[in-house]
């Protein structure tokens, strides 16, 4: 799965840490997501997209080999 | 909130400590046969009692923590707990075959290499995270 994370970031001139607190997480972990390696929960998705004013859809993406199996 | 998460963090790591302060020198003490065996065995309850209120704060702990960590936590653990069951299997089988050595995988060995392996789950897992 990719994300547009950084994008969103850049766009807003936030650091990590300051998505981080706005999102309730470690920033450690902000970052574990923001480079593919943990899937976020819905809710957490749910949060960045509310704080980035965009939805979950644009933020996340599935990558072509992630496609169900009926795609 | 951070505050509160940071708090619940290290009293778990204190009360992580005061076991591992009861369940040595209780050992040394029940393995030196200084005490009668009913006090004996009070010396051997003091330290599950710590470890008992060791987990509960561990839980708290984990129940406080953002969703990277508490997979890190949960990974950590299963690979803990796999690989302790993987050791005492075939510490069981080995026995049937009258290949023993306690004096290196006795029961009191057994705590250590649960500590052991629940460390080495844990580096995994934060490495695999990168957190």
């Amino acid at each position: 799965m990719k994300n547009t994370i950084k994008v969103e970031r850049a766009k807003k001139n936030w650091t990590q840490a300051d998505l981080a607190k706005h999102i309730g997480i470690s920033r450690q972990g902000l970052n574990s997501i923001e480079t593919g390696k943990f899937i976020p929960s819905t809710l957490l998705a749910l949060r960045m997209a509310k704080v980035f004013g965009t939805t979950v859809e644009e933020l996340f993406q599935l990558e072509v080999d992630e496609d169900g199996p009926g795609e | 909130m951070e505050q509160s998460k940071k708090s619940l963090n290290q009293q778990s790591i204190i009360f992580a400590l005061i076991y591992g302060a009861t369940y040595l020198p209780a050992s040394w003490l029940l393995k030196h046969k200084v005490a009668g065996q009913s006090v004996s065995v009070i010396i051997a309850l003091v330290p599950v009692i710590t470890f008992a209120i060791f987990i509960y704060k561990y839980i708290k702990a984990i129940s406080a923590m953002d969703e990277v960590k508490q997979r890190v936590q949960l990974e950590a653990v299963v690979i803990g707990f796999s690989l302790t069951a993987m050791l005492l299997m075939l510490l069981f089988l080995l026995e049937l075959c009258g290949i023993s050595n306690p004096g290196w995988f006795g029961y009191g060995f057994m705590v250590g290499y649960c500590w052991l392996f629940y460390i080495i789950g844990w580096l995994i897992s934060k490495r695999k995270y990168g957190v």
